[in-house]
């Protein structure tokens, strides 16, 4: 496979679940490139269609879910490949951490073999040997005594050290790509900075790409270099990380950006809400879906769906019929954003 | 579940609805079944006018008394539609005064075990200590034992008789009708209504009946169809194996029982009784399946 | 890790929670012969004794003792062994007991190994839930839980029997004597027997699997490509397992106190059996020993199903 072709490209996919009286448009219209040794991160409220992307991506949507378009993994076309084939090319290129380690792990299963077992089943790696790498993962993702803790089962383990066990998990088989849903999200706050340095020190020592999805801006802000905005089943805004918080041109990322807290700011500032709720499944509108809570929402917003547009830097996209001004002072948000300038 | 220190007898599927939170609202909202519960719904209906009016029934002749031939085959005539049985006695006139007598023993018997062990239930739960100790006792013992066993043991002393026979059944199950009602009354006990009647002086009884009884009923209702099932197969296990329904009477059990000597010559004759045993049973069980899915649907969702 | 701590205590806590029950069923027991419309003297002496013979044979059996003195009595013989006599062959009820719960238990073991594909059935369709195969097997184990036993065991009789003469539908031979023939003879029974338990057991399996499937962690596993038979094996059957060793032990324990239609209508010496005999001739020391074996079995078996979780759980064992 040659270096410049994505790990991951996803081209006009849309999921829908099928429903009475009619079916259920969770995702619409998603466009994405993830280039070889980036992170890009995926941000939207809960509901947005973040984990229904993920599990469509890896294969494992609920049976009532349809998933359409087309979507390329290390350039192969997962959607041409024989289920089991997919299943199992999906389980060697990507590693994923899911949400709550509390249930990701099976209680009944020693959590070194939980490690190992993909890749002894992806590449008959002889058991002695996996052990040895999961071993070495353990150790890796910074548990003591890891030839101990290989034989121990999961309740054996605080949450923060089961995440970081998922994560060897998600390594054993040298995926180019690791996916983090929300993989912090249950973790107690001190415990949250230490699992996403790891993530970070993990993907770039090991050159992968990696996906990190999450609600929260400031998870995303100093570790990707690309992000991607959804709001109720669409891409909204899509850029350089860098450049998005510099420069939002979506009325909800900038929404998003103003409600989260930061330094310079006076102390007891109150933060910005966004009024309303996010569409329910049921009855999108019609037109762009964050309309009924833009504040600039006019008359096409109704009515159309906004294409999507590119802003001055080429690799900035959203979709507004109305998007703010390209702003080119102060950026909202100072020094978390760097990563994005450090990588290029 | 899995800890060893768990109650003696557990994970069935009684227990788990009996563990579920009782829900807030006091009826279970009913349709919304499938073509095939509905089906059910009606056969029980059916099987309970039956039950009721068969002695209106124009035409049928009785259960205890000849009619035509031994062992005749079924012909298209209402009272040798199933055939005749080995002393000639019309099939179909003994199932449908069979329906009544397995209804009526197994409606009886559950009334029993309904009232008694909801009162025991309630109280257990309500006020705890050496009372629920003893129900679970009980309980425990109860679902030690097979009911066919427990009835025998008590037939051994009693002899069989309609009385006798209801009395024991109904004895059977009230046990796991005080379990429920014990463990809707637990989870009931802390709730905010019930903290605010017993706030406004309301006496014991009246917590028990207007606040927590209403709230007990979903529940039972789920389990019953299941429980009526059993009593069904017991009620019939019994008269088959010659201790049921004293003998002219006829019972479901007991025709199949006598019809088996003239298995060989005429297969036909047990079609009737089997049937309907286990139409009944089968509809039973999913009546009873439909509700406990509702129930805990409806929790899920609280 | 405490070794053998969670065994003992699972054991122990059996033991606890089965005396009182143990007590209560033989103080029942003692208690219906009391129920019974004439004394048990009269019963085996029949309506022409005199006075004297049925006080002679009352004082003999200990029935003119009150109540919880005979109870009393009874469970003193019982520490040193003696259950006392049947009313009528004037055997030693023990040895009646263990003779007859061989041939039950023989029928029961063999019952329920046989009843074990239904966990391989389950572990099937719960992987591939609304394919013909689940449909299928829901359709028939539903209405396998439909059909009574006594049904059952006519209808087979009569196929295999009557109609096909594959297999012989009365008769006996002990194992000891002719295991070939004991085997033939075991045959219908035994199918008859583990037809119930078999779509119990599958149906809660089935279930519980379908539940385990739902876990976070069977998603991971899903997600990282391995193979739906490893995810079954590996990740669903063992936590599915403490719902079904508790089924598994309940039918057990069922099939173990004597499976009475089964049994009478084979003519198969067992447990159930003797009950229903005794029962005919109201033979209550019979009765009572055979309701204090059963609940001895209860506690045992239930006793192994404890053993059984504190084995497949990891968490029980460090608790």
């Amino acid at each position: 496979m040659s270096e410049d072709l994505p790990i991951l490209a996803c081209r006009d996919m849309s999921c829908q679940i099928s429903a009475r009286p009619k079916a259920l448009d969770v995702l619409q219209n998603i466009d994405f490139t993830v280039a070889r040794h980036t992170a890009l991160g995926i941000v939207g409220e809960s509901g947005a269609g973040k984990s229904m992307l993920v599990k469509s991506i890896m294969g494992i949507a609920p049976a009532s879910v349809r998933v359409n378009g087309q979507i390329m993994l290390d350039g192969q076309d997962l959607f041409a490949m024989k289920p089991r084939d997919r299943a199992r090319f999906i389980g060697r290129k990507v590693g994923i951490v899911f949400q709550n380690p509390m249930t990701s792990l099976n209680p009944y299963v020693p959590v070194g073999r939980q490690i190992a077992e993909a890749c002894r089943q992806h590449f008959d790696v002889p058991r002695d040997e996996a052990r040895q790498r999961a071993i070495e993962l353990l150790r890796t993702v910074g548990i003591a005594d890891p030839e101990d803790c290989y034989d121990y089962y999961p309740h054996h383990f605080s949450g923060g050290m089961k995440q970081r066990i998922m994560i060897a998990a998600s390594l054993i088989c040298h995926p180019d790509l690791l996916i983090a849903d929300e993989a912090t999200t249950a973790l107690d706050v001190t415990v949250q900075k230490e699992v996403l340095d790891l993530l970070q020190t993990i993907q770039e020592q090991r050159q992968m790409s990696m996906i990190l999805v999450s609600h929260n801006l400031g998870v995303v802000a100093g570790r990707t270099d690309e992000i991607l905005v959804l709001y109720g089943g669409h891409v909204v805004e899509y850029g350089p990380t860098s450049e998005v918080f510099r420069n939002p041109r979506h009325r909800y990322t900038e929404a998003l950006l103003s409600a989260m807290p930061h330094m310079d700011q006076p102390t007891h500032t109150r933060l910005r809400t966004i009024a309303g709720q996010p569409p329910s499944l049921a009855n999108k509108p019609a037109g762009c879906p964050f309309a009924p809570r833009c504040g600039a929402a006019e008359g096409p917003c109704h009515t159309t769906m906004p294409d999507m547009r590119t802003g001055t830097d080429s690799r900035h996209r959203f979709a507004c019929h109305f998007p703010l001004e390209q702003t080119v002072g102060p950026a909202v948000v100072s020094g978390a954003t760097d990563r994005g300038a450090r990588a290029q | 579940m899995s800890s060893p220190g768990a109650p003696l007898v557990q994970g069935t599927r009684l227990g788990d609805i009996a563990r579920a939170a009782m829900p807030a609202t006091s009826m279970l909202k009913l349709p919304g079944g499938t073509l095939f519960e509905m089906l059910a719904a009606a056969f029980l209906v059916f099987l309970v006018l039956i039950a009721l009016f068969v002695d209106f029934i124009p035409g049928l002749v009785s259960p205890k008394f000849p009619y035509g031939d031994f062992s005749q085959m079924p012909d298209l005539t209402l009272n040798g539609l199933l055939g005749t049985d080995d002393i000639g006695r019309s099939i179909l006139s003994r199932v449908l005064y069979g329906a009544r007598a397995s209804l009526t023993i197994v409606f009886v018997a559950t009334c029993l075990s309904v009232s008694v062990g909801l009162l025991l239930g309630m109280l257990a739960g309500y006020y705890r200590g050496m009372l629920e100790r003893m129900v679970d006792l009980y309980a425990n013992t109860m679902s030690a034992l097979p009911s066919v066993l427990v009835v025998l043991a008590f037939v051994t002393a009693t002899g069989t008789s309609v009385g006798a026979i209801i009395l024991i059944l109904g004895i059977l199950d009230i046990g796991t009708y005080a379990r429920v009602a014990k463990a809707g009354v637990i989870s009931q006990n802390n709730r905010d209504y019930v903290l605010a009647a017993r706030a406004m002086g309301a006496t014991d009884a009246r917590i028990l009946m207007k606040e927590i009884l209403p709230n007990l009923i979903p529940a039972l209702t789920a389990v019953m169809p299941t429980l009526m099932a059993g009593l069904i197969i017991t009620e019939g296990s019994l008269s088959f194996l010659g201790y049921g329904i004293p003998a002219p009477a006829p019972s479901w059990g007991g025709m199949i029982a006598s019809s088996t000597d003239l298995l060989s010559r005429f297969p036909v004759l047990i079609v009737g009784p089997t049937m309907a045993i286990v139409l009944t049973v089968y509809a039973l069980n999913t009546v009873g399946d439909y509700l406990a899915h509702r129930l805990n649907s409806r929790e899920r969702g609280n | 890790m405490t070794g053998l701590k969670p065994y003992a205590k699972a054991v122990s806590t059996r033991i606890l929670a089965g005396i009182p029950v143990f007590l209560l069923v033989t103080f029942g027991a003692t208690a219906l012969s009391s129920l019974a419309p004439g004394s048990a003297a009269q019963l085996i002496l029949g309506d022409n004794a005199t006075a004297e013979q049925v006080a002679a044979l009352n004082s003999a059996y200990g029935y003119d003792l009150p109540l919880w003195e005979r109870y009393l009595k009874w469970l003193g013989n019982l520490l040193q062994g003696d259950l006392g006599q049947t009313l009528f062959s004037q055997q030693p009820v023990l040895d009646v007991v263990f003779d007859r719960a061989a041939v039950t238990f023989e029928i029961a073991f063999l019952a329920m190994a046989l009843s074990l594909v239904g966990i391989p059935a389950a572990m099937y369709t719960a992987s591939h839930p609304g394919g013909i195969a689940d449909r299928f097997l829901r359709s028939l184990s539903s209405l396998l839980l439909a059909v009574p036993t006594f049904v059952i065991v006519v209808l087979l009789s009569y196929v295999f029997a009557i109609v096909l003469r594959w297999l012989p539908a009365t008769g006996w031979a002990n194992f000891t004597d002719d295991p070939i023939a004991n085997l033939w003879y075991v045959a219908l029974p035994v199918i008859c027997l583990s037809l119930h338990q078999t779509a119990y057991l599958y149906r809660v399996a089935r279930n519980e699997m379908i539940t385990v499937l739902q876990e976070d962690f069977v998603q991971v596993a899903r997600a990282r490509g391995l193979s739906l038979s490893y995810i079954m094996l590996r990740h669903v059957l063992r936590p599915s397992m403490p719902q079904i060793l508790t089924v598994m032990g309940l039918s057990l324990t069922y099939m173990l106190a004597g499976s009475f239609v089964v049994e009478s209508y084979f003519a198969v010496p067992g447990i159930g059996w003797t009950v229903l005999t005794a029962v005919k001739s109201h033979d209550i020391p019979l009765v009572q020993a055979i309701l204090s074996l059963t609940v001895v079995i209860f506690v045992i078996v239930f006793m192994l199903v404890d053993i059984g979780y504190a084995i497949i759980d990891p968490r029980v064992t460090v608790s």
